[in-house]
């Protein structure tokens, strides 16, 4: 593919041009018209603070809220990608019941408000199934150990339950998505492929097993990681279910601060933050698998 | 080649007909019987069926009627015999097909392990025997894509050896190759031959079926329009059909 050099138009310096005014024009309408008073110097202080007891600087209630949304991004894409996989291979199937089952899946996710799904599900398996899991009762008779192990993975034990039903909310939610990159990833490998395969006597499942799935899965990698991006910021939607991620602690710290401007332009720094990091980390890959392939 | 003593039939054909979903005719009432140690030719224009008939020796494609035993064994509805009949019949495709993804010795020792259920070490030992068959034992760490289309072949021959199939079939096996390259590969499916392995071979190299082919089959449309020696064929074509074909190719 030939690279054209992105050069800078008269078109591109005119919407700089508008960008820049409408900036321009906000910020003295919040600075004049509404006479704000911001007081940025709060803001730090909820990122790091000073621990008085231990003399130490630690991490306060936005970087707890940046690194639970980010513990829930992995674990979520991870999890989605496990229910992913094996929805995305039923997809494939000959079979036409494992086709419906899958589809139903995918068209259920993918047709339903985010929000409806994430009560429905939460409270379905914080409610039903975390019970039975019986993870509270674990952690609590578990050594000190384990439980810092699991505040390091997860989240604080006292919120282990919701925690977890919210993580299994988001992955059967990005888990749709993962179904369609999955079923993509299967289509695109040659038919040769399975040919050469079958023609050597390899049966369906050690043919999808050892040669497509492997194959599938390289090339689904940059859109895998490009799934996590999502769910970094599709998990702020838990925040209605009181995971105190970094949305939920935004929400919070407005209320007792009233410092609605600084707070969300701290956010959504943060958020940003993340994102492009790994939007950067994913072109980066795209780029090194596709000479790779080459 | 005089010498060579042909065994009993190993692959029967009988009257095989195959339409594809498209109503596209591939195969009419097609029979042939082959014996082992045999090195059949097929040649045929494009479009005559020569690949639709080597995929539906091992059950690639299903035939719509008509019976195919390969070794005993009835290709049928069982599923047990079609894959009993995989392992006995090895193909090599044009486009090779290796596993990108996979080292060569890796591509070879995959089906040995899995289908034969050989141990790693056995598999590798005899991959590498293989390898130095086909010349080129210092490629087995290499990738797929690090090596030139003629190695890639022979790796591809080496694969389906590696099943210790009883009969070989190539589907034009050195039509996607650079001219440089052809002899290398035709010269490891040569020695094949010398070595008594029953071959199906598709090809448009006429040098090969005069040298190495006990018979060869013309067909087009799906039926065999002639078959014979290759002697046959280059001094003494009877049908119409069949001269003209071989004044376009010769
Ligand atoms: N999967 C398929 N679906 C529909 N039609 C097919 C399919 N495969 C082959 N055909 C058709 O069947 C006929 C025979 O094809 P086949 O590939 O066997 O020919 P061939 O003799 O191998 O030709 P070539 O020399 O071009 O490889 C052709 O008309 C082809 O278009
Ligand atoms: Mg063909």
């Amino acid at each position: 593919m030939l690279q054209k050099k992105s050069k800078i138009t008269t078109l591109d310096v005119f919407v700089l041009l508008a960008l820049l005014g409408a900036l321009v024009y906000v910020v003295y309408q919040v600075k004049v018209k509404l006479n704000y008073n911001w007081q940025w110097g709060i803001i730090p202080q909820y990122l790091f603070r000073y621990d008085a007891e231990s003399g130490k600087w630690v991490s306060n209630y936005l970087i707890h809220g940046l690194l639970t949304t980010l513990r829930l991004s992995f674990w979520g894409t991870l999890l989605a990608t496990i229910l992913g996989t094996v929805m995305g291979l039923l997809r494939v199937s000959k079979s036409l019941f494992h086709k419906m089952l899958a589809r139903s899946y995918v068209e259920l996710m993918r047709n339903l408000p985010p929000l409806v799904i994430i009560f429905i599900f939460y409270f379905f398996i914080s409610d039903q199934i975390m019970p039975i899991i019986g993870l509270d009762d674990f952690l609590r008779s578990s050594s000190a150990g384990t439980q810092r192990l699991f505040e390091t993975l997860f989240s604080p034990p006292q919120f282990a339950s919701a925690f977890i039903s919210a993580l299994f909310t988001l992955a059967i939610f990005e888990g749709a998505y993962i179904t369609e990159i999955v079923r993509a990833g299967i289509e695109s490998v040659e038919k040769g492929q399975w040919e050469a395969s079958h023609a050597l006597g390899l049966s369906k499942y050690h043919s999808m097993r050892h040669i497509i799935l492997p194959q599938a899965m390289q090339r689904l990698l940059p859109a895998l990681a490009g799934q996590f991006i999502s769910l970094i910021k599709d998990s702020a939607i838990v925040s209605v279910i009181s995971i105190q991620e970094l949305s939920y602690q935004g929400t919070q710290l407005m209320a007792s601060t009233y410092l609605t401007i600084e707070i969300w332009i701290t956010i959504t720094a943060l958020y940003l933050v993340m994102t492009l990091t790994f939007s950067l980390g994913v072109g980066k890959l795209e780029a090194y698998m596709a000479k790779s392939q080459a | 080649m005089q010498e060579k003593k042909l065994g009993d039939y190993i692959v029967t054909v009988e009257k095989i007909n195959k339409t594809f979903p498209n109503g596209v005719c591939a195969l009419r009432e097609f029979s042939t019987r082959i014996r082992r140690r045999e090195v059949v030719v097929i040649i045929g224009p494009s479009g005559s069926g020569k690949s639709t008939f080597l995929r539906c020796l091992n059950g690639l494609e299903e035939i719509d009627s008509g019976s195919i035993v390969i070794d005993g064994i009835p290709l049928d509805e069982n599923k047990k015999n079609r894959w009993e009949i995989r392992k006995e019949v090895g193909m090599v495709f044009q486009s090779f097909n290796l596993f990108p993804h996979k080292t060569v010795l890796a591509n070879i020792t995959l089906a040995p392990r899995l289908v034969r259920k050989k141990s790693n070490d056995e598999a590798a030992e005899m991959a590498m025997d293989l390898l130095r068959k086909v010349n080129i034992p210092e490629k087995a760490e290499s990738y797929p894509s690090q090596l030139s289309g003629g190695q890639q072949q022979r790796v591809a021959i080496a694969r389906a050896l590696a099943m210790h199939p009883k009969v070989m079939m190539f589907d034009e096996a050195t039509s996607a190759l650079d001219p440089e390259m052809i002899g290398e590969v035709l010269d490891v499916m040569k020695n094949l031959a010398e070595e008594g392995m029953t071959m199906i071979v598709v090809t448009h190299e006429m040098g090969f079926a005069r040298e190495v082919s006990d018979r060869v089959v013309f067909m087009e449309d799906g039926y065999i329009v002639e078959e014979g020696t290759a002697e046959h064929f280059f001094t003494n074509p009877q049908k119409e059909r069949t001269k003209l074909f071989l004044s376009q190719i010769l």
